[in-house]
């Protein structure tokens, strides 16, 4: 594990901590309705200052605060094409389940790999904590994921290209 | 101290609850619903539902003497429940409000309670004998945001509210022929309806989330999104207050607050705990939790270094937990003093998301 | 004047009485300090870098924070931004959390605390954009690939870690001090620097 992983992820979780304190929140624009302030966007005071933590320019996130909602936009470590191509996908496949994925975001915000919509009705139904720590886990995951996946398909295109050169041998 | 007495109804969340000035009778706001309990030994078991609501409840509240019941919904009203040999009968309350109705109480005289909402008014509700309904008058200015708290007065005319525009504000709601002409006070001395005795803002400006007057009333506590708890003083009418004390603390935003006697104050919040607070009008400080922490070494479980390093190392944190250490297992919405004599508490109850009330020793 | 596409207009910005023009100028409380001008936080910064050098990292960092242009405009924060980082980095692992120490306590240190919060979010907010601007752009591909993300991106490690680490380890040692209520306070004031 790299030298400033620790304290990245311990700013994501002090940070996320701090802004997962929401509650109930009925429109102030719309009769009988409760959305999620922070993507229905209607009233400026409803919103809070958004937070950025970022480890390095490819590594970030930002923690949009509202009074009944939190959006967490996480960009994802990309070192060369392969890696970004490989982001893309498994980004795609997630957001594509996402509604058998609660929390996820269908949509990542620009400039952001994948993110995440967590409401009061979702704080009120798991352990607030617990949901922090699967935000962690999967920024922790997802790094190791894409590296494994690029090990694995470089092995793959070796022996791809072994077996095709076999014959000009 | 005694350890807290906790009543776990359901699992969802709570958004108010109120007991009956003898203490059996527990109402709690679930969903669509308030629920009635009464207390069997020391038990609260389920013995009636208030059913008239369309969308989440988001307050009730038990008037003391008269023993009627006042609940408001997201659904833009608010009902007065009144006991018949039959059942619960509901009043519908003339809102005129056209957004969600967020917070109600009955004031101390109990003739009139006041109904918060996210149509920037605050609705003050009072019994019209002619017409046997109960009507409203609204209060308006300056509120730019959502009413989201809401506190009397003793002397039943003044009503501190707290709103997402992160002011809290004291209005006089003063109706002709209900109330009496209210003593001169720090507040104000000649109160038509509508006055605005009081408007403060935080240097940290967090939406307000609690407020409430200090048992003689001349002093007001409020506690907002900012994790802090600010209490004023207020000098004279139309002067600015005597002293504004704020408490900046290091914990999550704390949701409610009451007063016990002058000097002390008791919130709790998003860190599922209420805390105390200690001071008067030279400062006042944090003086700690009112929750006995379960030994540290008795709760944690064994675990290998391997694994206990490799958590430190990738989560910043050093062992995983489902259950927290506080009594309540999530945010706690409202607290309420349980017992109390010439404004000394001897008890409070909290509720909270978690679906429990738990009733503690202050 | 016929071309306005009466169906688009967002009619609610036109009307003064709703939420969505809140006048977010109500939450600026009245104590705000005087509109601080870039050649002000220009001086501050010129002061507070001799302390550096003369030794007191402690002064030093406290001048920075009690003079932080919070009613000042974007140049003046953006100056005074710079020459929190240059303090910040300027101060030894070792010592941070002596100094935090020093700085935190006393008349004012949780203000302080709070300020200096807001400086560490907004450093990692707003260094990541510059320092992309400096850092050569690496050619992705000559060809496209298809991929409707791609983006002007920077692959690699990313430049701007080793300021990042440095912000990341003051954030962590600070939160010890301030507690998360420090970071509540970043998010509701309104008062930005």
């Amino acid at each position: 594990m790299s030298q400033s992983l620790r304290p990245y992820l311990q700013a994501v979780r002090s940070s996320l901590t701090a802004a997962l304190t929401i509650s109930n929140f009925a429109s102030q624009t719309s009769e009988r309705h409760n959305c999620p302030e922070i993507e229905a966007n209607s009233s400026p005071e409803i919103l809070l200052n958004p937070l950025h933590i970022s480890r390095n320019e490819n590594e970030k996130v930002k923690i949009e605060p509202s009074y009944n909602s939190v959006r967490i936009s996480i960009r994802i470590k990309q070192a060369d094409e392969i890696e970004h191509i490989l982001v893309h996908k498994f980004t795609r496949f997630l957001t594509q389940r996402a509604e058998s994925f609660f929390i996820l975001r269908r949509k990542p915000v620009e400039g952001y790999d994948i993110s995440f919509l967590i409401t009061n009705f979702h704080t009120e139904k798991m352990l607030t904590h617990k949901l922090i720590d699967f935000v962690i886990e999967f920024m922790e995951e997802v790094d190791k994921e894409i590296s494994e996946m690029k090990l694995f398909l470089n092995a793959r295109a070796r022996f791809v290209a072994e077996s095709f050169l076999t014959p000009f041998d | 101290m005694a350890t807290p007495e906790v009543h776990h109804l359901f699992h969802a969340p709570i958004a108010d609850h109120s007991f009956s000035s003898d203490k059996k009778t527990l109402a709690v706001a679930r969903e669509n619903n308030v629920e009635l309990y009464q207390q069997s030994g020391n038990k609260f078991t389920l013995s009636d539902e208030l059913k008239g609501h369309e969308k989440t409840v988001t307050s009730v509240d038990i008037a003391p003497n008269s023993g009627r019941i006042v609940t408001c919904s997201q659904d833009r009203n608010a009902y007065v429940w009144e006991k018949t040999p039959t059942g619960w009968k509901p009043t519908l309350v003339l809102l005129r409000i056209n957004r969600a109705a967020t917070f109600v109480r009955w004031s101390p005289s109990e003739q009139k309670f006041a109904v918060g909402s996210g149509a920037r008014v605050i609705a003050v509700c009072y019994f019209e004998e002619e017409n046997d309904w109960w009507i409203s008058k609204h209060l308006k200015k300056p509120i730019r945001s959502t009413i989201t708290t809401l506190a009397w007065h003793p002397n039943s005319v003044l009503l501190a509210a707290g709103s997402t525009d992160s002011h809290a504000r004291v209005f006089s709601s003063f109706i002709k022929g209900i109330d009496t002409r209210p003593e001169p006070s720090a507040w104000g001395e000649r109160l038509p309806f509508n006055t605005i005795c009081g408007e403060y803002l935080n240097d940290t400006a967090g939406w307000i989330q609690g407020v409430a007057f200090s048992p003689s009333g001349n002093a007001l506590a409020f506690t907002g999104h900012d994790s802090s708890v600010t209490v004023v003083y207020p000098s004279a009418p139309e002067q600015p207050p005597r002293a504004m004390l704020n408490i900046a603390t290091r914990l999550l935003p704390l949701n409610s607050l009451i007063w016990n006697g002058e000097t002390e104050i008791i919130a709790a919040g998003h860190d599922c705990e209420p805390f105390r607070f200690h001071g008067n009008e030279n400062g006042w400080q944090l003086a700690g939790s009112l929750e006995k922490k379960a030994g540290e070494a008795g709760g944690a479980r064994e675990e290998s270094a391997l694994n206990m390093f490799r958590q430190m190392d990738l989560k910043g944190q050093a062992q995983a937990d489902t259950k927290l250490k506080s009594t309540h297992q999530n945010t706690v919405h409202t607290i309420r003093a349980h017992e109390e004599a010439n404004g000394a508490v001897r008890s409070f109850s909290t509720s909270g998301v978690d679906g429990r009330v738990v009733i503690w020793t202050a | 004047m016929s071309q306005i596409n009466y169906r688009t207009i967002n009619i609610d910005a036109l009307d003064p009485e709703s939420s969505a023009n809140f006048p977010m100028e109500s939450l600026l409380p009245a104590t705000l300090p005087q509109a601080a001008s870039a050649s002000d936080a220009a001086n501050a910064a010129t002061q507070v870098r001799q302390m550096l050098r003369g030794g007191d990292p402690e002064g030093a960092l406290r001048t920075v924070l009690d003079t932080a242009p919070l009613g000042g405009d974007d140049r003046a924060k953006e100056v005074h931004l710079a020459t929190v980082i240059d303090v910040l980095q300027g101060i030894r692992q070792g010592e941070m959390t002596r100094i935090l120490e020093g700085v935190c306590s006393g008349d004012g240190g949780a203000e302080r605390a709070d300020c200096l919060m807001k400086y560490l979010y907004k450093g990692m907010s707003s260094a990541a954009p510059s320092s992309g601007a400096q850092s050569p752009k690496k050619s992705v591909s000559p060809q496209d690939t298809g991929f409707s993300q791609i983006q002007a991106r920077n692959l690699g490690e990313g430049g701007g870690g080793q300021q990042m680490s440095v912000l990341l380890s003051w954030h962590e040692r600070l939160v010890d001090i301030a507690g998360t209520g420090s970071i509540v306070r970043v998010m509701t004031d309104r008062r930005t620097v």
